[in-house]
Parts: C-alpha cells; structure tokens; sequence
C-alpha cells in the first residue's frame, strides 16, 4: 500500500522546466512515482486531490537561527505551514555545538543579542544533554518535523578550544590544528559546513570570537571543509561596499584554493546606497567567472525600522530638536513629552505647516491595548483630534514609552530592483532569518512573499524559475543530494499549494516563547499540505500533525 | 592639502530592522564612498562633530569618522 498518493496536481518539479500535470505516489518516505496517472485502484493511507493546485518539492531556507526552537518545538512553527521543509541553521558563527558546559551561558547571551529570545527558551524549554556535536543532532532526532541542515559556529568552536582567550585574541598554531581536529568531527556527525562573521556581537557589544580569527585560521578551516566539499557561511561588514568586496575575494580564495562553496549574507538593497548591489554581483560575477564559488543570499521582504520612544532611534536623527530628548535619561524624557511647550514644540518640527505625512502611516506595532496594533498613527490621530506626532507622543507616554512603532518598507522595498536581484542565476534565495530577531519583526513567509509580489504581481521570475530558486539551486549549492527536486527515488519533501493565492499573511505579536516571552510571526494562506520524508506535516485543514519525520539532512 | 569630508547622511534600515546612519564621504578628488553605522557610532560621530542633526554633519572632516570606525563596531 502506498502512503500517500497526490492526484490532479500541476507538478513543478523543481528543475525550472515548465510544469505539467500528473499524480505523485510517495511510499516509505520516498518519491515512487512523479507525473502519469496512478490507477484508481492503487491503495494509498492518504489521498490528496491537487487539482488546481501546484505540487513542489519542499522549500529550503539556507539561513535560519533555529538552534534552540527547534528542541521545544520541532515544528519551527510557524515555518513549516509556509512550505519550508529543510532549514540550515547554526548561521553567522554560532552554533549550540559544540559546547562544553562551562561555556552555555557566555554562549547563550550571544544567541539572545541576535534571537532575542527570553532566558526561559534557553533556561526551561530543554535539557543540555550535550557538549560534542554527534550530540546535539541526537537530541533533534526524533523531535523534528523538518530537516535539519546545520552549520558548525566558529565562535563555539573557538571557546571550545580557546576557553576565554576565544574573544581576546588570534589562535596559535597547535589551537588551529585543534580546532581542525573538532570541526573535522563536527563535519563526519553530519554539519554541513561552517559559519562565521566578521559583524556579530555580544550582549556587552564586544566582537564575538569569530571576529579574532586571523585569516591563517580561516584558512585551515577551509581545508577541513574541502575535505569534506562542504559550505563556509560568512557575514560580511555589509554595512561597507569596499569591505564587501574584498571579503567576496576572500572568500573566492578560499573557494578556489579548497574547492569548497562559500556564501554570505545579507546583500540588501537601499535607495541610499544604490551602487551597493551592483558593485558586489559585479565582483561575485567575476569570481564566478574564475570558477570560485561565493553565493551571496537576498532575502525577499522588504525591511521595516522599528523603534519606541524609549530608546534614541536614528529614525529621529534629522529631528534634532526630538532627536535631542530622546537621548535624555529617561525621567528627563518623559517629563519634556509631557510638557506642553515641549510637546508642541516636537509637534511643530515633525509636521511643519501642518504637513502631517512624516509620521502619519506609522503603525503601532506592540502595545498593550491590543485594539492598536497595526493601525496608523494617521488614523489614530484622527479619532483623538490630534496629529500623528501628537498621537505618537501621547501613546507612548500612556504606556511609559512601552509602545513600537513601524515604519514598513523602509529599504530592498523597490521591486524593479528587487526583483531582477532574486530572479539573477548567481543569487541564492535566502536571508530570512527565520528564528532570529524576533522580538523585532517577523522572518516568516518569505517564500509566500515571493511568490505574491515577485511571481504574480511583478512578474519577475515565471512559477517554474521561482520553485527552482528555493528547491534544488539551494539543495545543489549546499550538497543536499537527496532534497529540491520532484523525482522518483528523492526524499519526499512535497508541498501542495494555490499558485494565485500562496502568500504570507499579516505580521502579528503572539506570546508562545518559554516564559510567556513575544515574537513576530505570521501565518501562510495559499499553502494547503506540507509533506516531509513522506509524511504530512502540516495541512491547511488539520493543522500541525505529531509527524516527526524530519532528518538531519547532510546528504 | 584638502582632507575629505562628509557630504551627506541619511537614515537608512539595518539588517536588523533599526535605523542605521549612512555616510556618505567625499574625496577631493571627487570619488566618493559610504559607510552605515549604527546608533551608538552615530551618537558618538554626532557628539565628536559638536552637531545636533545628520544634516550638520555635512563638510565635517572624515576623521572624526575614521575615529568612530577604529572603535570595535
């Protein structure tokens, strides 16, 4: 008896040819049969009707922060319902392995600089069961409803071997031959490559280990990871285009001298640097051109700044006068909001003549009158018969200065360059972040957003090209064999969706963190059965199921 | 012999979705280059350049941003 058979469905089988119509036999985990007519006589536990639907293999996020999340919640909630089915996480040099005891803490401080995640995630959720690598994949096995693909952090790496000298100095000889030895075992229990960053930093705003490293010791990793022909994952100094650059060199010359692929990330697009992106695919062109591999990830959704009154947000830096209160201690700050003259005074510079359209689409991200999230500070502004600096103000002060504030698509929010970006051959689709930053926005629905904005709206990549993007280039560019593609033999990591209607939803707080703590997520629509190693995940009916089919996916 | 100076900073987003301070530099020579710092290197240039605004930060020498761009970002 089959497991599950998929009828009437559009296959795109992730290859970027055109789609066509057929069934899908999925039997012990793997794909039986892709395209034909399986018999109506055919026994299957599971038969799912995909007319008018698209069959494709299960989307890949190269760039998740999942480490933690995925031991309390093997789901990665709310990733998988939009699709995702294998998540590389261990990004941007830090990993939860391999890490000796006496380093969980200095190292779970990190983690919540870049996740935000509550001390109870790490505290409560989970039991530290491990130190070596071979360990922590044994206490996801049999938790996960999704593959894993994950990363060794050089920053754990580094403390493992380097103890507190990890982020005070460059490792000497017999250290680097060490921290070969460890990552040599990290790669034969089932990473699949390496990160490190060159931006990150700890909860005391120092550099973390990573960052020490000379290049003589990236180097010999590298080695390692040719052995292997496994990934370095790098974050650059983004934030500079020169810097940018020279690190794609870097990184070519580590690809070629090792015969590894390298990849960084982000590469995002602003109005305010506009020869940023063209200057780096330039040279990434070139060093492609030479045979180097060096994938840069280009995340799909636009980026939002968010901010509150209680912190100097540079958002407020060309508004001196409240840029100027906003760096003042905190009770000096609430006394001038609530000043009158002060008040009128902020007022005044924000909307001049009455021009009330700086702040006016402002919304309310967090609060604890829940009836206001989401809303513009126009449209609250005019219900309380006052501006929208007065409505910020006032808001803030009501809940003293606990209100955020969004301003949307404030950068890579313009879709013509956007676009032809993600649609390019040497872009690797990714970037999402997914489990990191959540107390900041939410780093779900990427894969929707594409396919809404990009696929049907812009018309930038063709159905076929978009699935190919996120299927098998990500499953070829990191080795994964057995997963991006429709095709009898594969893993069957299938997801059924509505091409006209596969988006991401509305960005929303929810308090499911251990401890109560809050994220940002957002929910799929389009998205209607998630099938992982055979098994169905999730389904737009039934929601979540107990199938814990997820694998380490290293091959 | 002229040094360069900054020519413009606008707001822009960071990766992490907090605003972030881009500087745009000018050479005498008429080349230009930027560089996005963050809002504690952005407190610190506007402190260093006595200036209230982003905008006055406009024909400042670059090295009170070489300065800030020496300290562990």
């Amino acid at each position: 008896m089959l497991d599950i058979v998929i009828r009437n469905a559009r296959i795109v089988d992730g290859s970027g040819l055109p789609a066509y119509h057929g069934d899908l036999a999925i039997e012990g985990g793997r794909l039986r049969q892709v395209g034909g007519q399986i018999a109506a006589s055919a026994e299957a536990r599971r038969v799912i009707d995909a007319a008018g639907r698209v069959a494709a293999p299960g989307f890949i996020d190269p760039h998740t922060h999942f480490d933690a999340q995925l031991l309390w919640d093997g789901q990665a909630r709310p990733a998988l319902e939009h699709g995702v089915t294998t998540v590389v996480h261990g990004n941007c040099s830090l990993s939860l392995a391999p890490l000796r005891a006496e380093h969980r803490r200095k190292l779970v401080k990190m983690f919540q600089q870049i996740e935000e995640m509550p001390d109870a995630a790490f505290e409560d959720a989970f039991e530290w069961s491990w130190e070596g690598f071979d360990g922590y994949l044994e206490a996801l096995r049999g938790r996960v409803s999704l593959n894993v693909a994950p990363l060794v952090g050089h920053t754990p790496l580094r403390m493992w071997v380097m103890g507190e000298d990890a982020q005070k100095r460059a490792a000497k000889p017999d250290e680097i031959r060490a921290m070969q030895d460890l990552l040599r075992a990290c790669l034969e229990a089932g990473a699949v490559g390496l990160s490190t960053s060159y931006v990150d930093m700890d909860e005391n705003l120092a550099p973390v280990p990573s960052r020490y490293a000379h290049f003589e010791e990236l180097d010999a990793l590298a080695a390692v990871l040719g052995e292997f022909g496994r990934m370095l994952q790098v974050v650059p100094e983004f934030y500079n285009t020169d810097v940018t650059v020279a690190r794609v060199d870097q990184l070519a010359e580590l690809s070629l001298r090792h015969g590894i692929p390298t990849t960084f990330s982000p590469l995002f697009d602003t109005t305010v640097v506009p020869d940023n992106v063209p200057r780096v695919m330039d040279r990434v062109a070139e060093q492609f051109a030479r045979g180097a591999r060096v994938w840069p990830q280009v995340q799909t959704r636009p980026i939002d700044i968010s901010f509150s009154l209680d912190m100097a947000s540079l958002y407020f830096v060309q508004l001196p006068m409240w840029y100027m209160i906003l760096r003042m201690p905190r009770d000096q700050k609430i006394a001038l909001l609530r000043n009158e003259g002060t008040r009128k005074g902020l007022i005044d510079a924000a909307e001049p003549g009455g021009d009330t359209s700086r702040f006016a689409n402002l919304r309310v991200r967090d609060s604890a009158d829940a009836s206001l999230i989401g809303r513009t500070l126009g449209e609250i502004a005019a219900e309380r018969g006052t501006t929208p600096a007065g409505a910020m103000i006032d808001l803030s002060l009501a809940e003293d200065l606990g209100v955020h504030f969004l301003a949307a698509n404030m950068g890579h929010e313009d879709p013509t360059r956007i676009g032809p970006l993600l649609a390019h051959d040497l872009v690797h689709i990714g970037a999402s972040d997914g489990g990191a930053h959540i107390q900041s926005f939410a780093t779900y629905g990427d894969t929707g957003y594409l396919f809404s904005r990009f696929v049907r709206e812009g018309r930038y990549l063709g159905l076929e090209h978009a699935v190919r993007k996120i299927t098998s280039d990500p499953a070829r560019i990191w080795g994964l064999r057995d997963r991006g593609l429709l095709q009898p033999g594969l893993a069957a990591d299938v997801v059924v969706f509505d091409p006209d209607a596969i988006a991401r939803g509305e960005e929303r707080p929810v308090r499911d963190m251990p401890g109560g703590g809050m994220r940002y997520v957002r929910a799929a629509s389009g998205v209607h059965q998630v099938i992982v190693n055979g098994e169905l995940a999730w389904s737009d009916a039934g929601g979540y199921t107990d199938a814990r089919s997820g694998v380490i996916a290293s091959a | 012999m002229p040094e360069p100076v900054i020519d413009d900073a606008l707001v822009a987003p960071g990766h992490d979705g907090q605003a972030v301070l881009v500087v745009r530099v000018r050479h005498d020579n008429g080349g230009t280059d930027t560089v996005m710092l963050d809002a504690d290197q952005a407190r610190k240039l506007l402190e260093d350049c006595a200036a209230e605004s982003a905008e006055e930060l406009r024909g400042q020498p670059w090295r009170r941003l070489l300065g800030i761009l020496d300290s562990p970002r």
